[in-house]
């Protein structure tokens, strides 16, 4: 079993949490005040905000399908969040139902929401890590127990990198994906979203802005820096583009009248 | 007895809580809606509060008045006709006291039910003799053996809820003691309990975890309690929780989300799912 025992650390509920706010932005129910309060603030600045959240969401089905679909059995994805239907799995799943599916998030009562709701099917598995992304070792190692590394997998880390900053903020974000790049197979893939600046400049500084006074630093990324993490990889149609934009389902046509989405998608190959 | 209205369905409760929300969206005040069905005051307020049953051609004038469209009118008759049709739980009136009949309902309705059980196993996931064990302990002066039979016979029937095709799922933290003060001097009314607890936690829409002693002291030390949610996304979340004489339903975003809170640092401080079936068979073993 993956699921670790860490000793019972202190969680701190009285500041917004990343998680919790993309689920009131999503509709859920698994949000508080504090997280509402943000949540609304936000949005207040940028509007985009409710149909960025659902859009990234349907980004996250239609990549994992694809990855599904050209033959990947095993997923990483890291930075889970609060379960939200339909989950990674059950589109991996949906798919090929022997898919193994490993969840990583860092909050330890986000991942115990995921081991409480996320149950894949029978003939796959579905495991859940507590761990880092700053943290490749140890997410490795524990994944490691479910994957098999000199397989492809597809790894995801969907509406993630945004909270990560480069290296001379400390993150080194760039050099955090390359390592887990590293270990991966070929014919493995890489499924990444974030946020950008590039749309709608203002008001993405204000969201920022809201993101770091309560304690969440945040980094938009502008097409030139979020293409950079898929350096020496194949990219696959339509390349990194706006997330609805990315192989779009007619809902996916539909939702681009409501108007623009500032976050990047792409999913890339390794060869 | 029988004179007595049965308790609020939760249908009843979320219409009127909705009436309501109407009402304030059209900027009308109790006293003019009171006005417009000719009764006091204090009966469009006992409509809201569930206090009684919602009377079809009075929820048609109000729903006109408040300017509510033609379809969501007919939506809303349809809910308070079928809202007032008795529950299955309402031919154990005899031993259902009202407020627990609104529980019976929520459970019914919820699509996933958190609870935290301070002293005993849930009674949604008791055997028959534990139930009896805690009932023949717990009840006190007036009650004979026939009404404790009753009331097992209840718990036994709300359990049919975790055999339906679409069960809720049931999230359960219960804390060590539940599993350290035996409730019978027979061994092996724990043992069964314990097996019990063991094959439902194997159940994708069952997770168990224990709060151990050795984790110290958790947010959650007050009464048990159980948070119920709805899949409609409108409806809100309820917090029910039980005291000696009663118990109290809460659904204010503020209490709501409290419990809510509670229940996560607790889920997060108890032993995992996983970790839970190792203690459970380790306690299995002492009885």
């Amino acid at each position: 079993m993956t699921g670790s025992e860490a000793a019972p650390t202190r969680i701190d509920t009285s500041r917004p949490h990343p998680a919790r706010v993309y689920d009131w932005w999503l509709g859920g129910k698994d949000n508080y005040p504090v997280d509402e309060e943000l949540a609304r603030r936000i949005l207040a600045v940028d509007a985009t905000a409710l149909r960025g959240a659902r859009a990234n969401r349907r980004f996250m089905h239609r990549a994992t399908r694809t990855t599904a679909e050209a033959g990947i059995r095993q997923f990483l994805d890291i930075g889970t969040g609060i379960p939200t239907e339909p989950n990674l799995h059950q589109v991996a799943q949906g798919v090929a139902p022997d898919a193994k599916v490993v969840y990583a998030d860092n909050d330890p009562i986000v991942l115990r929401h995921a081991e409480a709701l996320l149950h894949g099917s029978a003939e796959g598995s579905t495991e859940y890590v507590h761990a880092d992304v700053r943290d490749p070792d140890t997410i490795l190692r524990l994944a490691g127990e479910t994957l098999d590394f000199t397989q492809p997998v597809a790894l995801s880390l969907v509406a993630l990198t945004h909270y990560l900053g480069d290296a001379t903020d400390g993150d080194d974000v760039y050099g955090l994906i390359k390592r887990y790049v590293d270990v991966l197979a070929p014919g493995s893939y890489l499924v990444m979203s974030q946020v950008t600046p590039d749309l709608n400049p203002e008001a993405i500084a204000k969201a920022a802005e809201h993101f770091r006074r309560s304690g969440t630093p945040f980094y938009p990324r502008s097409l030139a820096e979020f293409s950079r993490f898929f350096d020496g990889l194949e990219l696959l149609g339509p390349g990194v583009i706006s997330v609805y934009g990315w192989r779009p389902d007619p809902v996916d046509v539909a939702a681009q009248a409501e108007g623009i989405v500032p976050l990047y998608g792409g999913v890339a190959r390794k060869a | 007895m029988s004179e007595r209205r049965p308790a609020p369905t939760v249908g009843q409760v979320v219409l009127g809580r909705r009436l309501q929300e109407l009402r304030e969206a059209a900027g009308i005040k109790r006293e003019e809606a009171a006005q417009v069905l000719r009764v006091a005051p204090a009966t469009v307020r006992r409509m809201e509060m569930a206090e009684v049953a919602l009377k079809v051609p009075y929820v048609q004038v109000l729903l006109t008045t408040y300017g509510v469209p033609e379809e969501e009118t007919a939506a809303f008759v349809a809910l308070t006709e079928e809202a007032n049709q008795p529950g299955w739980w309402q031919r154990f009136h005899d031993v259902l006291p009202e407020w627990f009949s609104l529980y019976v309902s929520l459970e019914g309705a919820a699509g996933l039910i958190r609870s935290y059980e301070p002293h005993f196993v849930p009674g949604l996931l008791q055997t028959e003799a534990y139930a009896r064990a805690v009932m023949d302990a717990g009840t006190i002066g007036q009650t004979g053996p026939e009404t404790i039979e009753r009331h097992v016979s209840l718990r036994m029937a709300r359990q049919g809820l975790l055999e339906r095709d679409n069960p809720p799922h049931l999230w359960v933290i219960m804390d060590e003691t539940v599993l350290r003060r035996p409730v019978s001097i027979h061994g092996e009314v724990m043992r069964e309990q314990l097996d019990k607890l063991l094959e439902f936690g194997e159940r994708d829409r069952v997770t168990l975890q224990v709060a151990e002693f050795e984790n110290g002291p958790h947010p959650g030390t007050y009464a048990p309690f159980s948070l119920f949610r709805f899949t409609e996304p409108e409806l809100p979340d309820m917090v029910f929780t039980e005291y000696l004489t009663g118990a109290l339903y809460l659904d204010s975003r503020t209490e709501v989300s409290a419990h809510l809170e509670v229940l996560d640092h607790m889920t997060a401080h108890a032993a995992s799912a996983q970790r839970t079936k190792k203690i459970l068979r380790d306690y299995r073993e002492t009885f």
